[in-house]
């Protein structure tokens, strides 16, 4: 009996208020409301049921000290550190990439000088992808859409003149084939500069989603292979690179491809757990390297469910540390993000509206708890960002740090009844999917059969249906149709010398570097792909002998094989 | 006659997306799409060779729209191919005259309804064939 008192006294609100609550509220709906709720039932973007009005009855279950309790404590629902960004603001971090490593290089300068707090670069296709600006499948591709890196010299002249030592620097190198050169040669090249691994601070995305489900490609790596090499990487860096966050947990291009937010933060969660058992399995402890996994989340326009979205990620993140891993470190049991505003709900027809909808995205993220943030330029439908158009999303970003007043308070939306019911609710559907995928045999075995593409294909069709008939509204195109006729909007063009700058750059390299140690250190990554062992020191040798990242991926594609794409 | 369209990544360019969404949806308007992911110009022709296709449909947001794209009708006119050739994506408003000098018949960006792409289609496919 007294127990039962003590439980009671834990919920956040007593038990004959919460009755009587329940019974005015029927009364409510009776006399006041008159079934005058709205036509319809009401559903959040990833289909949860909206109510009308919510009151305490709705979380009168919530033990507060348990269930939400106080920022940097268990269950971190609240945030991950104490003060939040009294004591260290998100950071502002644009992506930036384009051309070869030198016109990269200014354009960091630029987004420094103007505010930026640490560094971001996105990598061509035919790097993302694993081929050198001279190779034929790089035709067309080199220096567009992102930097073209073949060798460590490009590291090199990417942060020529960055203080890497105190900016910290995110590396999109999507794929985990790509992350294993691309992080190689940037710890190579610290070295060489005289910075020791411990100082160097940042993140690489590293995601084995990235290449066998979200983007297609005409060579891409099996799975177990592509996690395997993912899983390299975290290993290397959690004994080596202690600042560095070795992976990414990549929801945001899971979300563009076409997910909802529940399985955005259910795939990359089933990833981490995934990564854990494997590195477990080499002999890690879970605290070796848990606190250095990192997560990245899309936020779409529904305001509540994505800030819900923030808040119930860190508290399934934190029970799958705390019950399966029995993790005992307090930082393992951290969830931190990085947010990009949603380039797929940026419309092209009225594009200035996109300033508005980012703003509110970027203000979701941050009401959310976000580490960093990346808000999305309003000319995305048209082109990589001009140097304008990025201005505006500093500025954005700027502006909810220092006129809004919103980051002067931890996670100012606890409490709200609507707000933490939803938030358990999203937690409990993302739970429900990580099992769902690990019926399915785990991750991998999911992406294997091709049953995550199917889950992705099927919500990307039928989202399209909704926009075509007009359930899913979109401003200025299916609400409230554009009256403009074109919009003129000065786009990003790309430099077209940048594929011939880069060549020439490898032809001088080629034939200066020495050969036969570039042969033999390919030749020893080659008998090691078939070893169970870390290959990352491999590559680094490799890498310091200029072997180009085209011909270590190569060694990757001739000994992994390649997988077919399950799409149709 | 069902009328049958080869749908193609251009290159290297990973958003599949908006050509699979775009396949299904042409499927539902009643037209056979053979999805061949990604591949470059030799590639797509000799498959619209192979399946005898009508459209030849290319999708790219990745920026080699101006590289790749042309080269498509090119190797599509010396292999004798009369194929229609249309693409969409994210393409800059300037570069679609470009395009369509180079002999693309039609580019389609982001929010276009389906339902114009299929009736766009119909309505070429039928005229080259009376």
């Amino acid at each position: 009996m007294a127990n039962n008192t003590t439980n009671q006294e834990k919920k956040l609100f007593d038990h004959e208020v919460v009755q009587e609550i329940e019974a005015q509220k029927k009364r409510w709906q009776e006399n006041t409301l008159k079934g005058k709720d709205g036509e319809g039932q009401y559903y959040s973007d990833s289909g949860i049921p909206i109510n009308l009005l919510y009151t305490p009855d709705d979380i009168k279950d919530v033990d507060y000290l348990k269930d939400i309790g106080f920022s940097g404590e268990a269950p971190y629902v609240r945030g991950v550190y104490p003060n939040m960004y009294r004591g260290r603001l998100f950071t502002v971090r644009q992506i930036a990439g384009f051309g070869t490593p030198e016109d990269t290089n200014e354009r960091f300068k630029f987004l420094l000088k103007n505010g930026a707090t640490g560094t971001s670069v996105v990598l061509d296709l035919p790097t993302i992808r694993g081929y050198d600006s001279d190779d034929p499948e790089a035709e067309g591709h080199v220096g567009a859409a992102g930097v073209a890196i073949d060798s460590i010299e490009d590291i090199e002249a990417l942060y020529d003149g960055i203080p890497i030592e105190e900016v910290s620097s995110n590396i999109v190198t999507h794929l985990p084939s790509t992350t294993v050169v691309v992080m190689a040669m940037f710890a190579a090249h610290a070295e060489k500069k005289g910075i020791p691994l411990e100082k160097l601070s940042g993140t690489n995305q590293n995601d084995f989603l990235m290449e066998t489900a979200i983007g297609s490609s005409l060579e891409v790596l099996p799975p177990k292979a592509s996690f395997r090499l993912q899983c390299d990487a975290i290993e290397y860096a959690s004994k080596n690179m202690p600042r560095w966050n070795p992976v990414s947990y990549n929801g945001y291009n899971l979300r563009e491809a076409g997910t909802t937010a529940v399985q955005e933060v259910a795939c990359a969660i089933a990833n981490a757990i995934g990564t854990s058992e494997e590195l477990i399995r080499r002999g890690n402890k879970i605290d070796d390297f848990a606190k250095r996994l990192s997560f990245f989340w899309n936020l779409f326009n529904d305001f509540f469910e994505e800030i819900a979205k923030c808040r119930a990620s860190r508290l399934v993140w934190h029970e799958v540390m705390k019950d399966r891993f029995n993790a005992q470190h307090p930082k393992s049991h951290l969830m931190r993000f990085h947010v990009q505003t949603a380039g797929i709900t940026l419309t092209k027809v009225e594009p200035l509206n996109n300033i508005a909808r980012s703003a509110i995205q970027g203000l979701a993220a941050v009401l959310g708890g976000a580490q960093s943030l990346h808000v999305d330029s309003y000319d995305e439908a048209y082109s990589a960002p001009t140097e304008e158009s990025a201005l505006i999303s500093i500025r954005t970003q700027q502006i909810i740090q220092a006129e809004t007043n919103v980051v002067n308070t931890v996670d100012p939306l606890a409490g709200s009844y609507f707000v933490e019911k939803l938030t358990q609710d999203m937690a409990q559907r993302i739970r429900d999917y990580i099992a769902e995928i690990e019926s399915k045999g785990g991750l991998v075995a999911a992406v294997e059969s091709g049953w995550l593409h199917r889950e992705i294909s099927d919500f990307a069709y039928q989202m399209q249906k909704d926009i075509e008939d007009g359930k899913h509204k979109i401003v200025g195109l299916n609400y409230f149709p554009t009256e403009q006729s074109q919009t003129k909007v000065e786009v990003f063009r790309y430099p077209e010398t940048a594929e011939s700058r880069q060549k020439e750059k490898l032809e001088k390299l080629r034939k200066k570097r020495d050969k036969e140690k570039v042969e033999r250190a390919l030749a020893v990554l080659r008998q090691k792909c078939h070893e169970d062992v870390n290959l990352m020191p491999y590559i680094k040798e490799a890498v310091l002998e200029y072997a180009t990242l085209g011909e270590i991926e190569e060694v990757f594609r001739e000994e992994f094989g390649l997988w077919q794409f399950p799409l149709a | 006659m069902q009328i049958k369209v080869v749908m193609a990544k251009l290159g290297l360019d990973i958003h599949w997306r908006g050509a699979l969404v775009v396949s299904r949806m042409l499927r539902d308007e009643g037209m056979e799409v053979v999805y061949l992911g990604n591949q470059f110009p030799e590639q797509i022709v000799d498959a619209a060779i192979q399946e005898g296709a009508d459209v030849i449909g290319l999708s790219t947001l990745g920026g080699n729209h101006l590289t790749l794209g042309p080269k498509v009708v090119q190797i599509a006119k010396e292999k004798g191919v009369d194929a229609l050739v249309i693409m969409g994506g994210v393409i800059p408003e300037d570069d679609i005259p470009l395009l369509k000098e180079a002999g693309i018949s039609e580019v389609f960006g982001p929010e276009t309804r389906i339902e114009s792409i299929a009736s766009f289609i119909r309505s070429e496919v039928n005229q080259s064939i009376a």
